[in-house]
Formats: C-alpha cells, sequence, structure tokens
C-alpha cells in the first residue's frame, strides 16, 4: 500500500492534468452538444417534415453508431478530406455530435410532452413562434429535460475515456501511462475507476439538487 | 342614424377536418360591448367557431373582419394566403382568449402569467407592466395570490388568473371557450361571477357555454348552432322564454334538469 502511495505522489501531476483534460472534454461536448441538441430538439419537434429529415437522419446515425466508432471516424476521416485535427479536437468533436444527438432527442420528447393548450395560450396572446419558444416551450421542456440532460454529461465523462484510443491525455491514457512505469496495473485501475465514480455520482447529486430547485412549481 | 361598423363580422364561414364539414357557412356580427353567448349541443361546431376567430384554427372559406382588419388570411390573385406568424400574432393580440382548461403556464407565478404579453407582445417595462398585472388581478379577487404559482391555486383560482391574463391585453374582443367546464361545481360560480364583472365593466364577449342560467343573465344576445350552423339567434329572453324553432325548444328542455 505504502508502495502504491508513493508511486501515486510521484504521478500525482500526470494524473492530475488527465482529469484536468476529461473533466474539460466532457464540459465542451456538453455545452457544444447542448446548443447543437437544442437545434436539433427544436427541429425535430416542429420543423416541416423535409426540414425535419436531414435532422432525423443525423440523430439516428449518431445514436445508432458505437461511440468509440465515432471517435474514430472524427479523428481519421478528416484527416483523409485534409483538415488536419488534433486527437482532443478530433475526440471533442466526435463526443460533441455524440451528445448532440441524444440530446436533441430528449429535447424533441419532451417538447412534444407538452399539453398543446400551452402553444395555444401563448398564441393567443400574440406570441410569435421564436418568443413562444423562449417564454414558454422551452423553458417548460427544459424542466423534464434536466435529468436525463444530467445523464448524458455522466455518459460523456464515461465516453471521454475512449479517447485513450486516439491519444488523448485524458485520465486513463495518463493512468495507463504510469502503469507502464509502475507495473501497479490494478491499483491504479482501481485509483482511475475511483475517480470516474465520484465524478460521476458527485454529478448525479448535482442534477438531484437542481431538480428539486426547478421542480418546486 | 347610420348603422355602425361590426366590431366583429364573421362572414360564410367554412371548415373542414378532412371530409367533415364542421363549420357550414356561419354569419355572425358583434357590436362594441355586446356579450354574445353561443350555445348547442356538442359537435355543433361552436368552440371550432371560437378557435378560428382567434385564428387557432384554419378554415377553407369565408371572412372574418375585426374591427375593420380582415384576419388570418390575404387574397392574392384569387387565391386565398394564411399569413406568416408575425401578423397572425398581431391579429391574435386584438383578442383575448379563455380557454376550458386554463393553460396557465405553470413555470411562471400568476403574476408573470399575466406580465409575459405585456413584457414581450405590447413590450411594456417591467414596472408598469407589474403594475397592470396587480391591477387585473385585483379585479378578479386575486391580489393576495399574485406570487402563487399554478399549481398553488385551485381551479377557480387558475381560471380567474387566466381571465386576468387575457383581459390585461386591453383586447377589443374576449373569447371565453366554456371556462367552467372543467371545474369542480362549486367553483363554477365565482368563474362565471368574475366574467359577469367584466361585462358589466363593458367588455366585448364572445362567450361558449353550458351554463344556460349563465347565458340567460350575461348575454345581450344568444346564438344557437346546430350541425355547423346558427340555427336561430336573438335577444337571450326570447331565445330561452320563446324559442322559435323546434329543435332549440327540444336542445332546451334537454339542458334543463
Amino acid at each position: 500500500m505504502q508502495a502504491f502511495l508513493d508511486q501515486l505522489w510521484i504521478a500525482r501531476w500526470p494524473l492530475w492534468d488527465g482529469l484536468l483534460l476529461t473533466a474539460g472534454i466532457a464540459a465542451a461536448a456538453i455545452a457544444f452538444g447542448t446548443l447543437l441538441g437544442g437545434i436539433v430538439g427544436v427541429q425535430l419537434a416542429y420543423a416541416p417534415w423535409w426540414l425535419r429529415l436531414p435532422f432525423r437522419l443525423y440523430v439516428d446515425i449518431m445514436r445508432g453508431t458505437p461511440v468509440l466508432v465515432l471517435i474514430l471516424a472524427a479523428f481519421y476521416i478528416p484527416a483523409v478530406a485534409g483538415l488536419s485535427l488534433g486527437p482532443t479536437e478530433a475526440g471533442t468533436l466526435a463526443l460533441t455530435l455524440f451528445a448532440g444527438a441524444h440530446i436533441g432527442e430528449l429535447l424533441r420528447g419532451s417538447l412534444q410532452a407538452i399539453p398543446p393548450g400551452q402553444a395555444e395560450a401563448g398564441r393567443s396572446i400574440g406570441l410569435t413562434f421564436p418568443q413562444l419558444l423562449a417564454y414558454v416551450l422551452l423553458p417548460q421542456a427544459a424542466r423534464s429535460a434536466l435529468p436525463p440532460w444530467i445523464n448524458t454529461g455522466v455518459e460523456l465523462i464515461k465516453g471521454s475515456s475512449l479517447l485513450s484510443i486516439i491519444g488523448v491525455g485524458e485520465l486513463l491514457l495518463r493512468t495507463q501511462e504510469v502503469i507502464g512505469r509502475t507495473f501497479m496495473t490494478i491499483q491504479f485501475y482501481i485509483f482511475a475507476g475511483i475517480v470516474y465514480l465520484v465524478i460521476n455520482i458527485a454529478l448525479d447529486q448535482l442534477g438531484k439538487s437542481l431538480e428539486r430547485r426547478v421542480g418546486q412549481h | 342614424m347610420n348603422k355602425p361598423q361590426p366590431l366583429l363580422a364573421i362572414r360564410g364561414l367554412t371548415k373542414q377536418f378532412g371530409a367533415v364539414e364542421v363549420l357550414k357557412g356561419v354569419d355572425l356580427d358583434l357590436n362594441q360591448g355586446d356579450v354574445v353567448s353561443i350555445i348547442g349541443s356538442s359537435g355543433s361546431g361552436k368552440t371550432t367557431l371560437l378557435r378560428c376567430v382567434n385564428l387557432l384554427e384554419e378554415y377553407q372559406g369565408g371572412d372574418i373582419v375585426l374591427d375593420g382588419e380582415t384576419i388570418g388570411y390575404r387574397s392574392a390573385n384569387g387565391r386565398r394566403h394564411r399569413l406568416g406568424d408575425r401578423e397572425l400574432s398581431r391579429q391574435r393580440a386584438m383578442t383575448g382568449m379563455v380557454f376550458q382548461s386554463f393553460n396557465l403556464f405553470p413555470h411562471l407565478s400568476a403574476a408573470g402569467n399575466v406580465m409575459l404579453g405585456l413584457r414581450k407582445v405590447l413590450k411594456l417595462p417591467k414596472a408598469e407592466a407589474r403594475a397592470i398585472a396587480e391591477k387585473w388581478l385585483a379585479r378578479v379577487g386575486l391580489a393576495a395570490r399574485a406570487d402563487h404559482y399554478p399549481s398553488q391555486l385551485s381551479g377557480g383560482q387558475q381560471q380567474r388568473v387566466a381571465i386576468a391574463r387575457a383581459l390585461a391585453m386591453n383586447p377589443k374582443l374576449v373569447l371565453l371557450d366554456e371556462v367552467t367546464s372543467a371545474l369542480d361545481p362549486e367553483l363554477v360560480q365565482e368563474v362565471l361571477n368574475t366574467v359577469k364583472g367584466i361585462a358589466e365593466d363593458g367588455a366585448t364577449l364572445l362567450i361558449v357555454t353550458h351554463e344556460m342560467r349563465f347565458a340567460r343573465d350575461v348575454s345581450s344576445r344568444v346564438v344557437f348552432m346546430e350541425q355547423g350552423r346558427i340555427h336561430e339567434e336573438g335577444p337571450a329572453a326570447e331565445i330561452f322564454g320563446n324559442p322559435k324553432s323546434a329543435r332549440l325548444a327540444e336542445f332546451l328542455r334537454n339542458t334543463r334538469h
């Protein structure tokens, strides 16, 4: 145990950097993915079929593809197209596209679950459609979409570990590098597992407390 | 004396849901300050008529003229085109609507519900919108409930907030769609009294209702609809006291228990 703690202390900065990168990539993916998903969800819920079609296609392809394949595609396809993305950019792009599709789909569900009387009441006082969205529909959809949205965040934290495959120095890759040097395989994997678990439980608790706060009315 | 232009003129209104003809040519005039109740059995088209006036439904034929402006459609080269979102919104703001199921915004307080249109449609500053909201909530007897959320209010209170929300926009015409049908029996009267109050204030009301006694008390005119047409119309006393058609007499017999 003492030997492990000594090695952990020696490796503390690389592991810390890995943790920061994991959190940073997941945060960027949830932020951009929420923007993207907001657009996608509104289109899926309200656009005419010909405009809805490309968004539906995007969502179904993203949701039907393993995250690892998305990551590899985001890493290799731009290179073929002559665009050079570093592993971190490519990984963030893949997770953003993944998050955008999931958030778009869950927002669509939340929007369509709002009783039609809400839109009619908003229209009857003279709100235009963008105003109706901003002040009546999205605030209500956001409430019911909050728990699955937090869940998407948890998925992204876990999914970011797959970026180690394309050489992104996030928590898992840093852990593997430490293992390569110390041969303390079990100890460091368990340590990394605990770190992921703590982050995700914290995120879950944050979600629950947010839910309680907005769920009062 | 020349006849004043009616505030609302419905001319030859027809509407189909697929193959079903719901409105088969409805003509109706309302003058400023009129309180007109529409009665009739369910499926007669009375709620659909109201929803057409508020542009929540599209209609295939006829015109609706509100205060001199033909609403909902424009004609170009002999073809009718539905107006765009912006124009429809502007025209909808001229009428207020109160729904059977209240449709209050659950994420906003009572005052927030009333203020939304004042702030975003009429673009009033916050303090002024708040003052108007408080005035109207007081008018419907809910001054003390301004900061309550819909889930904290009874059905009758929610419906009164909805009435305040519609009237605060200062509409030319208020449409009331079976506003007591979703209420517990003991809460009906408070809402009817509120409506009676705003009628006495001089608001122009077009009411769809199943409450015959209320229709009789509050209306200057009553319209009986049957199968998508206006079957009979006249002053409340005549419609209820001396129905001309056999169908109306039968309808009134069946609604009086």
